[in-house]
């Protein structure tokens, strides 16, 4: 069971860095970042 | 159906309303969150200004949060799947039709009025409605931060994806996809379909009876206030902060950094706020995040501005961003029980887009007037402390009906 709990609270922790290392990606970087610039 | 308390045999499986509550709300609440990527793509095709669009996603606020009580009190009359059906059909046709809008009345039909209104059918106090009829009281808000935390996910994860499909796809292709992925929802929503129960015994309450006893009740008056100050914070600074590094000299990286911090840190506190209220009394959890999100936002002025100050301050503010979700509606439930949870907890979220409505608005009018966002910064300051105070008093026991079972 602690197994099992450890492995889900890994696999969660992989999933949400994978995403944070997308937003780090150059070509979304840039898009969001000239967007947001590009608005005020 | 009658939306009572379901009793125990005849409740859904936790792990069944889980599962298929939390892909609705990642979809749901995900598939709106990158709607920000197309504004160039779709305003530079069209020959639209930028007020054209905004004027859409503004439209689609309100119209979320005015149509969240009606749509909450027929999932609580009629069943939350039919609610949620019809939701994912509104989003469908809503992205279709975005896609092939070239008027900007068209557009705001669709992209604002239509999706306004399919999302105020997919999120949460659809879906917590489900969960407070299904999930047993001492693992109700666990349950609900859960659900929360999926929908903090799908915003966090739906961004990158958005922007792969536009670059790969085109933004009319990718409104085309993603229409379909919104039509993912209609079985999921089968997973929220509850057993008929029969007509509860002793006290039935109309709809019209369960509206005036909330209003009248002041704890619901105190948690609607705290929300309306959650909606007004999070707007603000989701919209203004970026103008206000830029006036501040930092780069826009750090305006990206800053946004994902947030999207990673809001996942982890919208489960742990709901993982709390199994432990404390929600409404010192509801008042200490207000009062941090204060206290986060005077370290933040008071420190020289840098990456890292910016960083820091995004990562706490992301932990304390939808961390309110789960013990509000959990609180509800606690109060008037769960049989009119969806459309009580749709009130409440209107209280929310005003403050979000206000917290845009104000901002951009009090920087014109004064050339910065010094004032609208400390009013931030001073709601967050009157929304720690308010909720201080909040009595979270079951209100007392005649001839009724305790919620």
């Amino acid at each position: 069971m602690k197994l099992r709990r450890a492995l889900a609270w890994s696999a969660a922790a992989v999933v949400l860095l994978a995403v944070f290392a997308a937003y780090l990606r150059p070509d979304l970087a840039m898009t969001l970042a000239n967007q947001l610039w590009a608005c005020f | 159906m009658s939306a009572a308390a379901p009793t125990s045999s005849a409740r859904l499986s936790m792990t069944q309303v889980l599962l298929c509550g939390a892909a609705i709300v990642t979809l749901s609440m995900g598939i709106r969150h990158g709607f920000g990527l197309f504004l160039q793509p779709i305003t530079m095709e069209r020959g639209w200004t930028r007020e054209t669009f905004a004027f859409a996603i503004a439209v689609q606020n309100l119209a979320w949060g005015l149509a969240g009580p009606f749509a909450g009190a027929l999932a609580d009359r009629y069943g939350a799947f039919k609610v949620i059906i019809v939701g994912s059909l509104f989003y469908a046709a809503g992205l279709v039709l975005m896609a092939v809008s070239t008027s900007g009345l068209g557009f705001t039909g669709s992209a604002g009025l239509l999706l306004g209104m399919a999302q105020s059918g997919t999120t949460y106090a659809v879906i917590y409605g489900v969960i407070g009829r299904n999930v047993a009281p001492e693992k109700r808000s666990w349950a609900m931060g859960v659900a929360a935390a999926a929908g903090s996910f799908g915003q966090f994860l739906m961004v990158p994806v958005e922007n792969w499909l536009i670059g790969g796809f085109g933004w009319q292709s990718a409104l085309f996809i993603l229409g379909c992925l919104s039509l993912a929802i209609v079985p999921l929503a089968f997973g929220l379909r509850e057993p008929k129960q029969p007509a509860p015994a002793g006290h039935q309450q109309s709809i019209g009876a369960a509206v005036r006893e909330a209003f009248a009740y002041p704890s619901f008056q105190l948690l609607m206030a705290g929300y309306f100050v959650c909606g007004f914070q999070v707007v603000f600074i989701g919209v203004h902060m970026p103008s206000y590094l830029k006036d501040s000299g930092l780069s826009p990286n750090v305006a990206t950094t800053a946004l994902a911090l947030i999207g990673l840190f809001n996942v982890i506190g919208t489960y742990a706020a709901g993982s709390l209220g199994q432990r404390l009394p929600k409404k010192y959890i509801l008042s200490s995040i207000y009062a941090l999100r204060s206290l986060a936002i005077v370290v933040f002025l008071a420190v020289p501005l840098t990456p890292w100050s910016v960083y820091v301050f995004s990562a706490v503010m992301g932990v304390l961003w939808l961390s309110t979700v789960p013990p509000t509606n959990a609180v509800i439930a606690q109060i008037f029980g769960v049989q009119y949870l969806s459309m009580l907890g749709g009130f409440v979220f209107f209280s929310h887009q005003i403050g979000s409505f206000l917290g845009v608005w104000l901002g951009g009018l009090l920087y014109d007037r004064t050339g910065s966002y010094d004032v609208v910064w400390w009013l931030s300051i001073a709601l967050g402390i009157f929304a720690a105070a308010v909720n201080l008093p909040v009595k979270e026991r079951a209100i007392l009906r005649p001839g009724a079972a305790p919620a």
